[in-house]
Order: C-alpha cells, then structure tokens, then sequence
C-alpha cells in the first residue's frame, strides 16, 4: 500500500510540494498545491486532495440523494434536494415519452411533501439539477423519521465498507437510507429503536472526526465486541478507506442497503 | 483629525496602555450561531462583533443571479447599543459604505465561479464597536467563510495602522481614529501575500506610507495566526496529532 501523507488544513494552506496532481478541494499556484476548504488534508503519488470537515450540499451527477417535493409544474416535480438549487424531476421520467399534461395527472404519483430516493441525472452548474428515481430501489418513501445532517458527514455513517451504519441498523433494528446531501430517512417497527438510531446519527455528526467513535456507538447501543469485525481503533485507515472511495461506498451501501429494503418487502 | 492632546506618553505608552507596535488582545469563537452555515464571534479588543455566512444558497429575487458566479451579498450593521450614543439602527451612509469595501475585501478570496447562479450572504453584526471593526469585521467574515466550507484560494486577515503623534502605530483604536494623524485599514490574504483592501483617511508622507503598510501587513499576520489557531480548535480540538 502506497503511503499517504495527512494533515489538517484551513483555506490557503499548502497540502504538498511538486509535481502532483490536484484532486479535490485544492488548487495549484506555481509548484504548490494549496487547500480551499478546511478539512484533512491527504497526498500520494497519484495526487492531492482535501476532504471537507464544513459544507453545504453542492450537486454532482449519479449521486444519491433524498428530497422533498416542493411543486409540480405542467411537465416537472420541483425537489427541494438540501441544496443551493432546487431539483427538478421530470414527468416523462415516470409517465414516459408519451406523457401528456392533459391526459396524465401528475398529482396521482407524487404530491406535495412526497419524500423521493432519487438520483441525479444530469447537473452541470448551467441548470438546475434533473432527478430519475428510474433506476432500481429509487422513488418515494412512504414512512420513516427524515433527520438532516452535515453532508460532509455522510462517509463516516456509513464507515468503512458500511460497517458503521450496519452497526447502526442491526442494534437499533431499523433501516436507515442515506442521501450523499446528508437527509437520512430511519425507518422501524418501534419507536425506541428509531430514537436509538437517530441518537447514534447524531453522535457520528457530532464526533465524526474524532477517534474510537465505533467503539463509542457500539457502547451506546450496547452492541458485544465480538459481532462486529470492524474496530476504527486506527482511525487514520478508516478515514482513508471510507474516504479515498466515498462515492463508491456511498452508492454500494445504498444499493445493499435498498436490497434489504426490498427483500423486507418494504418497497 | 485635529490632534490637541498627546496620545502617547513619555514611556511609549498608547491611550490604552499598548507600545506602539503591539495589537489588542484578540479572540476568535468559531460557530456560534447554529443557524448559519458558517459563523464567528469576534472580540478585538473593546471590539465585539458577529459574522454570520449563509450559502451557497439560492437567489432571491432570481433576476439578481448570475450565471457565471456566485453573488456576494454583505451587510455590515452597527446594532444601536454598540457606541456610546445610541445608534439609529436604520442603515447609515457609513455602513452602506463599508459593507461594499468589505464585501470587495472578501471576493478575491473566494472562489465564486464554482457555485454559479447561487449567492453567498455575509451578515456582520457590531454589538461594541471602538475602532477598527471594519477590520475585524472582516477577520470575523473570512472565519465565517471558511466555517461555512466555502472554497476559498487564502483566508483574508485585516488589521489597520496609523500615525499617532507622528509615529506610525498598528491597530488603531476608537480615541486615536479620532484624535490620531492618519488611519490605514489593510486587509490581506497572507498565503498569496496580497492585499484585498487598502483605505486610508488623513495624511502620510511616502516613507510614512510604506512604514503603515508594511506595519499593518504584520499586524495582519498577526491576526491569521489568531484565525487559524480558532478555526483549528473548532474542528479539530485535542486532535492535533497529525500536525505535530
């Protein structure tokens, strides 16, 4: 395994020297490679990037998102997705190419307050972001507690290969979706196990960067040692694996984790 | 600008009891106000003041967006117990003012063609004024900005300089702004080592004037290291074993 060089940085701060390559949250001036946000700092031979401890929710493309209708024009659902701009979910998504504003009533499929799993299509900052909820496991949601938290905490409740949310999940017995613009939805049978949840969200919030946090849930929510395998006594490496692939592990756990929504026959 | 008293002693001592190359004591609490996106409370020296960032967020009135950046939207407001006469808490010409100059003092550290069609509201709130809070304000801002985890190229540090019984000293307060020869507030990323804002009211000859400047750099400095120590804290706390 390569090695990857860390450090916390504020905006002006230089994350490394030479000839690298700038990822994310970082530009270059001359030879240096300087942070735009405040956040970890990580270099290798493949580049140099930040990851963002602040931030509100800024849109990419094929990124999972939980939203709320807001509106219905005559041919689109607007969304309201936690972000600068507002969504927009087009009708043909759903009544298909034939749709018609005359003959298809738009309110008979989503309506006002309607939370949707949704993915973005397309956002190029030009316009505003396009919805699908047409790939498997997306659409609306009909029950659960909407909780909000900081985007930029999204990675770490899901840990790494989704250990921390499963962790999360098993113990409270609930299910919970995760929205990369930081809206979660917990989902149970009972109340004390929501609340349980949604008490372990908030301390992943919270502490998010702050060592032995799994070995802190697990205390909260009374789970034994020896059923979970994942320990983040070596925080550095979690953060490295849920880090270096958040968009991958994000988009895995949300395929995994709407699976057993399905199998639970909750969809 | 009329001096008629003295207002440095014989042992080099300030109306305030400061030598004359010596800032008020700053402090800086990074995320105060839970509501904003990012926020700061800055204390500089009898200077009490609140930044508060939204955004990016949406544009309301939408004609007022623009489609290839971001807008900056800043309000610099004295609430009317901050002086010693009560302040009409009505916008002045003074604020309008100085809500501009600090709002161009913040642009050129702030990458604003990433977030376009959005704006970015910048709320500073004087609750004790006593000189200097345009500087201070923005010190605030630029702690609040980078809270709010907007992408900015440098943080902006500002702290003014001045001529006091013809000797050139940093951080102006409230009497020698008054009473004092000349008053040059500076704002400056100290990363890319430029200067956001540069203003000065009275007289320097040009020796004086490259003394104030290079003086208020320092004291700029200065302030960046306060910035950076509270943005530290609030995000990282005890966990500083990655930078030791």
């Amino acid at each position: 395994m390569q090695e990857i060089k860390r450090k916390y940085v504020i905006p002006g701060d230089i994350v490394a020297e030479g000839n690298l390559r700038p990822l994310v949250n970082v530009f270059r001036i001359g030879n240096s490679i300087v942070a735009t946000r405040i956040g970890i700092a990580e270099s290798n031979k493949d580049g140099a990037k930040v990851i963002p401890l602040s931030g509100i929710y800024f849109p990419r493309a094929n990124d999972i998102v939980i939203g709320k209708i807001l509106d219905h024009s005559s041919l689109s659902w607007s969304v309201d997705i936690n972000s600068c701009f507002n969504a927009h979910l087009p009708a043909q998504d759903i009544f298909g190419r034939d749709f018609s504003p005359a003959h298809d009533d738009m309110g008979s499929q989503l309506s006002k307050g309607d939370v949707i799993v949704a993915r973005i299509a397309i956002f190029d900052r030009t316009r505003d972001p396009i919805l699908t909820i047409q790939d498997k496991d997306l659409g609306k949601i009909p029950t659960g507690e909407l909780i909000k938290i900081s985007p930029t905490r999204v990675p770490r409740l899901i840990g790494k290969r989704g250990s921390m949310i499963q962790i999360i999940e098993q113990a409270s017995s609930t299910r919970i979706t995760i929205g990369q613009n930081g809206i979660i939805v917990v989902s149970g049978k009972d109340k004390e196990g929501i609340n349980l949840a949604i008490n372990a969200i908030h301390i992943v919030e919270v502490e998010a960067h702050t060592s032995n946090l799994t070995q802190r849930i697990k205390q909260l929510l009374n789970v034994p040692e020896s059923e979970i395998e994942n320990d983040d006594t070596k925080r550095n490496h979690e953060i490295n694996d849920t880090e270096m692939n958040d968009d991958k592990a994000i988009s895995n756990k949300i395929d995994k984790e709407m699976g057993m929504m399905n199998s639970n026959g909750t969809k | 600008m009329v001096q008629n008293r003295s207002l440095i002693d014989e042992s080099g001592k300030r109306s305030d009891g400061r030598i004359i190359d010596e800032l008020r004591e700053i402090k800086i609490i990074v995320g105060i106000i839970k509501n904003a996106d990012g926020s700061a409370l800055i204390e500089f020296g009898k200077n009490k003041i609140i930044a508060a960032v939204y955004g990016p967020r949406e544009v309301h009135p939408k004609h007022m967006a623009l489609s290839d950046r971001c807008v900056v939207r800043c309000r610099y407001h004295m609430s009317p117990f901050s002086t010693d006469t009560r302040k009409s808490p009505a916008p002045s010409r003074r604020e309008t003012e100085i809500s501009k100059v600090i709002r161009e003092a913040l642009e050129p550290a702030l990458m604003l063609e990433d977030y376009p069609r959005a704006a970015i509201d910048i709320f500073i709130e004087v609750l004790q004024a006593d000189g200097g809070s345009r500087c201070a304000g923005i010190t605030a801002a630029s702690v609040a900005l980078a809270d709010a985890g907007i992408n900015m190229r440098d943080m902006v540090s500002a702290c003014a300089a001045g001529k006091v019984d013809d000797k050139i000293v940093i951080d102006i307060n409230d009497t020698e702004d008054k009473e004092g020869g000349a008053d040059m507030p500076v704002a400056y990323m100290p990363n890319l080592k430029k200067i956001t804002l540069l203003q000065l009211d009275g007289e320097l000859n040009s020796n004086e004037f490259k003394t104030c400047l290079e003086e208020a750099i320092r004291g700029c400095l200065k302030v960046f290291e306060i910035q950076r120590s509270s943005l530290i804290e609030k995000y990282f706390g005890d966990e500083k074993g990655l930078n030791e």
